[in-house]
């Protein structure tokens, strides 16, 4: 079995989902919403990237960067107009979760309405691809040269944000303990702003580079929500590396993983949803603070401790 | 000729009648399991399309069972000569439906106990996480497999039990007036529920499971049963859907179904089974006139998919109605025991007498002043 073409996809679909579910990690530990209106973020980047590469001819950088400012006004005015005042009113957080399921039945089918009267329910970025160069069977494309490269540097942007600056401590702060960040002094609805901005811009830039990679539709980014979703609770849902070892783990597991069990045990590749869900299902059940949760230093030293 | 114009609107009352009916026992039961119990059951649909499949499997299996067909499964074919067989089989036909409406029932239900099993361990949030994905599992698995509701292009030729009768007319007018006693019937039930000792624990226990457990109710378990009854109840109105269909497609069963029951709840009233049935029966008209039919009847030309629109505006609705009036049209009203109504009778009372008492001082003073 050659296992070149499904380790390729692995990483390249689990770096995207790590780029996706950053955006939903960072919402999440800052505001406590799961929101479900996060796939609409995924899917609104890929449909502005594609509409300008496609129609206005312009390149793929430009258009990533256009879709990073769609989709941080897009997830600006989500909080705005309904977050922001739910939370203000003290909703419970479930309230807030059927919230975002409405504003993402809202944005998904304006979309669909749209790309209804122009011809594009299905959609594909025409980035220029070319073959760089072959690993066994597989072939690196320009493509993962934006995929891998637009992710490492996000997750260090992201890094350097949270841990040096004061913004990101701040917002840290404010994850840990609203109440405790706003006695300090923390201006926490400027802070959310911010949050709102980045988080949904990055998952703008993901859904763009999405959709020079596969075909989308205006339903991709809830068909991706459920791996998202895994990726970050995998991770534990507050924690940055843990959502990116999340991501690549749901990337391997979905691709590598699947390619193996339909090798040795005929399982229908259909089926790959199901090893998304099971993790978001035991990590629940078993260990809820995911990756984040798992403390390998204490445990390397405990380790040692007993072995003197 | 009154009548033969009354006649045209059979098909179309009907539809939306078992269509109101079968929204209503879904809003209803949801109803019992966030509204009362304050379990976010958002993987309802799942429980209903497990009612689904269970009609259209034994019904069909045991059609070509009796029959003795060879033709496939999943053939036309084989969809043609159970709807022959029933035709002339009037009793099996019907015991058919009676089957499956217990099987799925229990079978319904016994998925609710599955579901319970998060349900006791998970915060809010995250159960309903879980739930809506635990249902886009069950469509996932249920679209993959041939062998259960024939994958992508669905099982066919489950025969409504009263096929046998000629006249279409009567046929659906029988079966609609059917589907409105089940309707009514689980109206009652959930009703009565809610309104006993049993529905003052479920509040309680949404309002507060720490003092509710303080108290020594036994929270995990009545979270258990009443998810136990609210999927049955779901998969009674899967069993409904698919006679009435008379197929089940896989595809069908989509988170959005969930949410639709979710946006009438939420639209009538949370904990309040009046509203609810407001909303489902506002939902359900919006529904029949935001529908391509309409549109077409009216002359209105649309150059996209009208079923869009409905969907943007259910979640309009919802975060309105989440906004602006999250206690919905009907709020949730105090609960009717019979202690309470003796005290409010007697509240009452007593305010009519201190009004009578203060109108006769004052016509005393009226008097001695004059």
């Amino acid at each position: 079995m050659d296992i070149s073409v499904p380790l390729m996809n692995s990483l390249t679909l689990g770096s995207l989902y790590t780029l996706m579910a950053l955006g939903l990690t960072m919402s999440f530990s800052v505001t406590k919403i799961a929101n479900f209106a996060h796939a609409e973020l995924v899917t609104l980047g890929g449909y502005v990237t594609a509409l300008l590469v496609n129609w206005m001819g312009f390149g793929l950088a430009e258009s990533l960067v256009a879709a990073f400012f769609a989709s941080a006004l897009l997830a600006l005015a989500m909080d705005e107009l309904v977050f922001k005042p739910l939370t203000r009113r003290g909703s419970r957080t479930l309230y807030l979760l059927v919230a975002s399921i409405g504003i993402g039945l809202i944005v998904r089918y304006i979309l669909y309405i749209y790309a209804d009267l122009n011809g594009i329910i299905t959609i594909q970025t025409k980035a220029d691809i070319q073959i760089v160069s072959q690993v066994g069977r597989a072939a690196i494309t320009t493509m993962h040269l934006w995929i891998f490269p637009v992710t490492i540097i996000s997750v260090i942007l992201l890094h350097v944000m949270f841990h040096y600056t004061k913004v990101g401590k701040a917002l840290r702060a404010m994850a840990d303990n609203e109440d405790l960040a706003r006695v300090s002094g923390i201006r926490i609805y400027r802070l959310r702003r911010i949050m709102w901005v980045i988080a949904g811009g990055i998952t703008g830039v993901a859904g763009g580079l999405w959709s020079a990679y596969s075909v989308l539709t205006p339903e991709a980014g809830w068909q991706a929500l459920l791996r998202i979703f895994a990726a970050s609770i995998l991770g534990g849902l507050v924690s940055f590396w843990g959502t990116i070892a999340g991501g690549i783990i749901i990337g391997l597991a979905e691709n590598l993983g699947i390619s193996i069990a339909n090798e040795f045990f005929y399982v229908n590749t259909a089926y790959r949803p199901l090893v998304s869900f099971i993790i978001i299902v035991v990590v629940f059940l078993f260990k809820p603070t995911g990756l984040a949760g798992i403390d390998v230093i204490g445990w390397i030293k405990r380790k040692m401790g007993k072995g003197e | 000729m009154q009548l033969d114009f009354l006649l045209n609107y059979i098909p179309f009352i009907s539809s939306f009648l078992i269509l109101f009916s079968i929204y209503l026992i879904m809003s209803l039961s949801l109803n019992l399991e966030y509204g009362y119990a304050g379990v976010p059951n958002f993987g309802h649909v799942f429980f209903m399309s497990i009612g689904a499949y269970v009609a259209g499997v034994l019904t069909a299996r045991a059609l070509d069972f009796f029959s003795g067909s060879t033709a496939g499964y999943c053939s036309g074919q084989a969809a043609n000569i159970r709807g022959d067989f029933a035709i002339a089989h009037p009793e099996i036909s019907m015991s058919l439906f009676v089957v499956s409406l217990i099987l799925g029932a229990i079978i319904g239900g016994l998925f609710g106990y599955l579901g319970a099993y998060p349900a006791l361990r998970l915060k809010e949030d995250f159960l309903a996480i879980t739930l809506i994905f635990i249902g886009e599992i069950g469509r996932i698995i249920a679209r993959n497999e041939e062998w259960l509701v024939c994958g992508l292009t669905g099982l066919t030729g489950v025969a409504n039990p009263f096929k046998w009768i000629e006249n279409v007319h009567l046929r659906s007018v029988i079966y609609t007036a059917l589907v409105l006693v089940f309707a009514a019937l689980i109206y009652i039930y959930t009703e009565r529920l809610v309104q006993s000792p049993y529905g003052r624990l479920l509040k309680s226990i949404r309002d507060d499971e720490i003092a509710a457990m303080a108290l020594g109710k036994e929270v995990p378990k009545v979270r258990g049963v009443v998810l136990i009854i609210g999927s049955s109840l779901a998969a009674i109105a899967g069993v409904l859907r698919t006679f009435y269909l008379q197929s089940v497609v896989a595809d069908d069963f989509l988170p959005l179904v969930t949410f639709i029951v979710l946006s009438m709840v939420i639209l009538g009233g949370m904990a309040n089974n009046k509203g609810v049935v407001l909303g489902t029966l506002i939902m359900m008209v919006l529904d029949m006139f935001i529908s391509p039919s309409f549109f077409a009847m009216m002359g209105v030309i649309v150059e996209f998919d009208i079923t869009y629109l409905k969907y943007v505006l259910i979640g309009v609705i919802i975060i309105l109605v989440l906004m602006f009036k999250p206690e919905g049209i009907v709020p949730e009203g105090p609960v009717r025991t019979p202690a309470v109504e003796l005290s409010m009778q007697v509240e009452e009372e007593v305010e009519k007498a201190v009004q009578e008492l203060i109108e006769f001082k004052k016509q005393k003073e009226g008097q001695s002043e004059g």
